[in-house]
């Protein structure tokens, strides 16, 4: 299990487009990996599917905890903290 | 009878309406025979194949034709194959022996219920698309056609309690001539699509389904969110005027587009363009400008995972300058802080952002990142007509240092035969109110300054412009803002230096005849924003703008100054 936390910076949050961008780039690992809202205390749910992400209500700001098992856990986290540190070119 | 909703696409029509009501499930809880388990799962996965069949044939449709729109179903397609949804489905089937269509249905509206509590409106409208590809799974259980608005026979106002991205997916464009609807807001799908195919829209009519009948005829007044229902014959012809007077008007404004830029009696008047990616569209708008007001250069900064170097910098500015050919290019040097941070670029928190350091400020700090653009910008120099423009300037040394700073950047490429305009002109924002209240000082020390009404606005009324709390206070039309426009530019006027606005009160129709009452010449705005102020222009002479620059000084309050404005303008048209 490997665990890391950011906060969201892009202005529109994990919500139209990056949520997308973010579902389909976790599901490119084999690991389970799974999201929490940090700030609001909701979660942890599948970071893999797009209705958990979104339910999960995370706007700019918020914070965020990805957790990873599996043998691509610690790639998968790193990945997937880049690409929501990089504000997804908003 | 006359019903209010919000009119979130402009127009008006008159016609038939034709009610449409889409495929609405009806479920019932059922349950089968355990030993049936596998049939059903077998039949759910059919069904879910089936529906994604659906999508990807739209969306393949879409993708040549309207590739914003294919975006949308593709995220059906997303919804429809979510890992978690489909895991619950079948959950649903395997263990409780529920139906597929009510395993669908409690697993869906499960979520639905969930996101349209969010306080997010992003995400609240993203239950449609939940909702629709519900539908849309059910409909496939049930072997039902799909049924939409793709074939009319004859025009029609189409009302629904709402419509649903499958239901306008291939709109039969020519014949839908007003789309009203009981649910929706301005972010709405519906509304989207109905402002990019320029179909006149009222949404949010209370109880519209409860009292509209199919084939009735109606007016839609979607300028002012009237709908009227068994018009009167007076009623029609008013009309009927109202919606050619109004096509016309839009045809005009548009037309203007490539107009010079010349008031009613005949004074020219330079038209800029705010820019910021410096990409061929924007360069493609000079045909209809006469400078550039404002090149904001954040974009290369915050687009890419780290600072932008020299090169990349250089060719950007070099695109930019040249496609702009002898138009002047105001280009405004790294603006970051306060509300625009760099991902790769460590910035102490402040406890008061907007007051610290940003702009320029932040370029002194980091003048290695500063001197790195003026060296691609001075390089580019050659390519066209640069002008270096300084932002959050507020005060004389902060021009005396820039400049300090940008004489050493011109040695150092002299030393090493690095060919640069030696004639680039520098000037500055002016957005903070000590600069603007030496603006006449200010004025003896550039070649130019552009007035950034946005920061100035925010920085006099003391009201944070980010903040929701106080935008009552942040007021554009604040008579204190005029005052203190009317200051910088009779300075800069009588210093016989150019001067422009290129904050959004620039490219705003209504502040627009102020502005050149005040004594502006060069106004730069967004490329959407140069033909409805071309258009505007037209319509006054200098006369007529200046009494309305005094009248607008007098007023005591931004409201006076909107009721003045909105009541001149209206008078004109």
């Amino acid at each position: 299990m490997y665990t890391r936390k950011t906060t969201i910076i892009n202005k529109t949050g994990l919500h139209a487009r990056p949520a997308s961008d973010f579902v389909n780039a976790a599901g490119k690992f084999k690991s389970r990996i799974t999201i929490k809202n940090i700030t609001e205390d909701e979660g942890p749910m599948n970071a893999k599917s797009i209705i958990h992400v979104l339910s999960l209500g995370m706007g700019p700001g918020t914070e965020v905890e990805l957790s990873a098992q599996g043998e691509d856990e610690k790639e998968a986290v790193d990945f997937l903290i880049e690409l929501i540190d990089s504000g997804f070119g908003e | 009878m006359f019903y209010k909703g919000n009119p979130v696409s402009k127009g008006i029509a008159l016609g038939k309406v034709y009610v449409y009501k889409p495929y609405t499930p009806e479920i019932t809880e059922k349950t089968f025979e355990p030993f049936r388990i596998d049939e059903y799962l077998q039949r759910y996965k059919d069904t879910k194949a089936s529906a994604e069949m659906e999508l990807q044939r739209i969306h393949a449709l879409l993708s040549d034709k309207d590739p914003e729109k294919a975006k949308i179903f593709a995220a059906h397609i997303d919804i429809v194959n979510d890992v978690a949804i489909t895991e619950e489905i079948m959950d649903a089937i395997q263990y409780d022996h529920f139906e597929p269509d009510y395993a669908i249905e409690t697993v869906f509206s499960k979520y639905i219920k969930m996101i349209s509590k969010s306080k997010d409106p992003v995400i609240r409208e993203r239950a449609a698309d939940f909702q629709d590809v519900k539908n849309r799974l059910i409909r496939n259980w049930h072997g039902i056609e799909e049924s939409n608005l793709s074939t009319l026979s004859e025009p029609v106002v189409v009302a629904a309690y709402d419509l649903l991205p499958s239901d306008t997916a291939a709109l039969d464009r020519k014949n839908v001539i007003a789309i009203i609807t009981e649910t929706g807001s301005f972010t709405s799908h519906s509304a989207i699509i109905a402002r990019s195919y320029e179909i006149p829209a009222i949404l949010g009519i209370p109880s519209l389904m409860s009292f509209i009948r199919h084939g009735e005829e109606v007016i839609v007044d979607a300028i002012s969110g009237d709908l009227i229902t068994e018009p009167g014959k007076e009623q029609i012809e008013q009309y009927t005027l109202m919606r050619s007077q109004y096509i016309k008007k839009v045809r005009e404004s548009k037309e203007y587009l490539d107009k010079e830029p010349l008031t009613k009696d005949g004074v020219r008047i330079d038209i800029g363009l705010n820019i910021g990616s410096g990409n061929d569209e924007e360069i493609g708008h000079s045909q209809f400008s006469d400078f550039v007001g404002l090149f904001r250069t954040e974009f290369l900064y915050m687009s890419g995972d780290s600072m932008p170097t020299e090169e990349q910098q250089f060719e950007v500015y070099k695109n930019v300058l040249s496609g702009f050919k002898d138009k002047p290019v105001y280009l405004r040097t790294l603006d970051i802080g306060a509300d625009k941070t760099l991902p790769y670029l460590d910035l102490p928190k402040e406890e008061n952002p907007f007051l610290g350091c940003r702009g320029l400020r932040l370029c002194f700090d980091q003048i290695n990142i500063f001197k790195t653009q003026l060296r691609a910008a001075l390089r580019a120099s050659v390519f066209g007509k640069l002008c270096i423009m300084l932002p959050m300037v507020s005060c004389i040394e902060d021009i005396r240092s820039a400049n300090a700073i940008i004489e050493e950047v011109k040695s150092e490429l002299s030393e090493i035969g690095i060919p640069f305009d030696s004639n680039v002109k520098i000037g500055v924002m002016i957005e903070v109110p000590s600069a603007a209240l030496i603006a006449d000082m200010i004025a003896k020390e550039v070649d130019f300054a552009s007035i950034g009404t946005n920061d100035l606005c925010q920085y006099i009324t003391a009201a944070d412009r980010l903040n929701p709390k106080v935008t009552q206070y942040y007021q554009s039309y604040h008579p204190a803002l005029f005052r203190l426009i009317d200051y910088i530019v009779s300075s800069f006027n009588k210093a016989g230096k150019p001067i422009s606005v290129c904050g959004e009160l620039g490219g705003d129709p209504q502040a627009i005849p102020v502005l050149v009452g005040l004594g502006l010449r060069r106004l730069s705005m967004s490329s959407s924003a140069v033909a409805s102020a071309k258009a505007v222009l037209s319509n006054f002479t200098m006369d007529q703008m200046k009494e309305m620059a005094q009248q607008v000084k007098m007023l005591p309050a931004s409201e006076d100054v909107i009721e003045y404005l909105v009541k001149t303008q209206n008078i004109k048209e």
